[in-house]
């Protein structure tokens, strides 16, 4: 037994009790190590993760919030004087039919962009994802559009579906067909802008295909191999399900995109005609930044962030429970 | 093994050629006719499906080249030629004359990589902590910033542009790159490879005595090489073609980025729907660095995101 320890009479232990000068100095000394350990650990961290945090703040989160604030105010960015108005430009929204329009054009437009991105993107990786002579050619051909910038290629585009001398009419005329007024008829605006947005969306979404179809055990298919499946039946049965997490995710992850998407409606249509392609995002920068309305402005663009945010939430639910099945 | 392979045929020749026969029949009842066609068949197809995508998606950059190439009167009396009669490379002379496109490349270039290489720093940084310290409220800091995803640019914008303006720095670069200098993608990206660094080399560095920003640059910086080219050029290529954000803070014309000085020469006087010729040279100019660029890195570009997938 050793000699400075006894049995505690509570828990009937043996402790050891320390003999008094040099133990006290020991755990003194200690204590103050641990807590210039835990003061300069917390200055670590600091000092690692300030650099991100001050912009982020300065230019995100502080933002968010003072945005909250304008969007109950009815401040017009000039004068400094401004009315604090509360639910007013929410409300005025919902009258509004150039909100309402704007809300209508961003789920046309998102919906139009996502199914033949996702279609298409699939499609193209299922083609693609072995590698054979090639495929990495292909690859690149397809995702190249997303490297270029949009206003750029937005103009060359704009040219392509001119009325009097573009491509696309002069091939239509080739073949027989009347000319169509492509930007500038309501109909089919819209439809020039999902075009160049799904021609520029497709390459990447494929990527992500490919990284899933790649992660697919061999095995499986053996399997189905062995079992004599159909491809049509081995792609419905094994392929889809396997992959549906990340289908899943692309088609939130272009939806958002789409939600935003700023260039293409500037350089093609400015909103036009007559307000056909104004999206939510537009109409905040028309608010905004034409109008200096920051009230209705700032109340817009929290709307897009309520539908980003939702699609988001929705996303992260849904891969929790989606991942692998 | 190789005195096996020797002795068999020596020792009775007649099983050696018995098997050969076997093996040969195998190998051709492996692959009848059908099959040996159908593959063939099939990849044709795919092939001939590929290649017609593929011209479809190059298609505007080629027309785009060719428009740049002609003449406007040949653009308007023969306009569907995709070769032009005659090269005119002076279209770029002249483009480059009528508005300081050079500049304007030169100050995207300059943007994109100073917000590139702090994005580059900060993201690292904030990852590794969030990686490998232990403190409190880390689950929470991870969350907050992933949470700034989902914010539009268009949230932060007014705010934005009146804290620039509050600073002075309107219509500046400086602006323009302090206020891109937080990317969420950077961390979300970064974080998910520092995950995959071994523990135990970090471990046997701080065994060894090593500080911590030591071990970032010199220990777990050099494993994700691959992954930090692929950052760099994502967020290099995203701020070099930015364009919303740097047309509301930039007003002088000598600062301009390349999307709105381009945009600019585009709705410019005389040019929309007359000029095309030199508004596909400037499309051009505008262009033809990324897809150089993409050329050289394509590799380090696709694979950077088809194998690190950024998801899960």
């Amino acid at each position: 037994m050793p000699d400075d320890g006894k049995y505690d009479d509570d828990t009937t232990k043996f402790v050891t009790v320390p003999t008094y000068d040099v133990h006290i100095q020991l755990r003194k000394s200690f204590i103050m190590k641990i807590k210039s350990n835990a003061l300069s650990e917390k200055l670590k961290v600091l000092l690692f993760i300030a650099p991100l945090l001050i912009p982020l703040f300065a230019f995100w989160i502080v933002p968010f919030g003072w945005s909250i604030y304008i969007s109950f105010t009815d401040w017009d960015y000039i004068s400094p004087e401004y009315s604090y108005v509360g639910l007013e430009n929410y409300q005025y929204m919902f009258e509004d039919s150039y909100f309402m329009d704007a809300l209508n054009n961003t789920f046309v437009f998102a919906l139009g962009v996502v199914i033949p991105t996702v279609v298409l993107g699939l499609a193209f990786a299922l083609l693609l994802h072995k590698n054979f002579r090639g495929s990495q050619l292909y690859r690149a051909v397809i995702f190249s559009p997303w490297i270029t910038p949009t206003v750029a290629v937005s103009i060359v585009w704009s040219w392509v579906f001119e009325t009097k001398s573009g491509l696309a009419n002069l091939l239509l005329g080739k073949l027989g067909f009347e000319p169509i007024p492509w930007l500038e008829s309501g109909d089919t605006a819209m439809i020039v802008v999902i075009i160049v947005t799904v021609w520029q969306a497709v390459g990447w979404t494929m990527l992500f295909f490919i990284s899933a179809l790649n992660k697919i055990p061999e095995s499986l298919y053996e399997a189905s191999l062995i079992d004599g499946c159909s491809p049509w039946t081995r792609f419905i049965k094994i392929t889809l399900p396997l992959i549906s997490p990340t289908t899943f995710f692309l088609i939130i992850v272009n939806m958002i995109n789409a939600v935003q998407a700023f260039d293409q409606f500037q350089i093609l249509t400015q909103g036009g005609p007559s307000g056909s392609t104004r999206t939510l995002l537009y109409l905040f920068y028309q608010q905004a930044f034409e109008q200096y309305d920051m009230g209705p402005a700032a109340a817009t663009s929290l709307i897009i962030l309520l539908i980003t945010g939702v699609l988001t939430l929705v996303n992260t639910e849904m891969g929790k429970r989606w991942i692998y099945y | 093994m190789t005195t096996r392979s020797i002795d068999l045929p020596l020792a009775n020749d007649q099983t050696g050629k018995h098997k050969k026969t076997i093996a040969v029949q195998v190998s051709t009842a492996n692959i009848p006719a059908k099959a040996v066609l159908k593959p063939t068949g099939l990849a044709l197809l795919k092939h001939g499906f590929l290649t017609i995508s593929g011209l479809i998606m190059v298609f505007p950059f080629v027309w785009m080249l060719s428009g740049s190439m002609k003449s406007n009167d040949e653009i308007f009396s023969n306009p569907l030629n995709i070769l032009p009669e005659q090269f005119r490379w002076e279209t770029f002379v002249e483009t480059f004359n009528s508005a300081p496109f050079g500049l304007y490349i030169m100050n995207s270039f300059t943007v994109a990589l100073f917000t590139t290489l702090i994005v580059m720093i900060n993201s690292a940084m904030f990852a590794y902590a969030i990686t490998q310290f232990k403190f409190k409220s880390q689950t929470a800091l991870y969350f907050v910033v992933m949470a700034c995803y989902m914010l539009p640019g268009a949230v932060t914008y007014i705010p934005s542009y009146i804290t620039l303006a509050n600073m002075g720095l309107l219509d500046s670069h400086t602006g323009l790159i302090i206020s891109n200098a937080a990317s969420v993608f950077g961390v979300f990206y970064l974080r998910q490879v520092f995950l995959k660094v071994h523990p135990s080399l970090i471990e046997a560095a701080r065994i060894d005595g090593a500080g911590e920003v030591k071990i970032l640059w010199a220990i777990v910086l050099p494993q994700c090489k691959a992954a930090l080219a692929t950052l760099f050029l994502i967020t290099f290529i995203t701020n070099y073609n930015s364009y919303m954000w740097p047309s509301l803070l930039i007003t002088s014309q000598d600062l301009n980025l390349i999307a709105t000085g381009i945009r600019q020469f585009f709705i410019a006087e005389g040019n929309y729907g007359l000029n095309w010729s030199q508004i596909m040279a400037a499309s051009t100019i505008a262009v033809l660095p990324l897809l150089i660029l993409f050329i050289i890195c394509q590799k380090t570009i696709l694979s950077g995101i088809a194998d690190n997938g950024v998801k899960e």
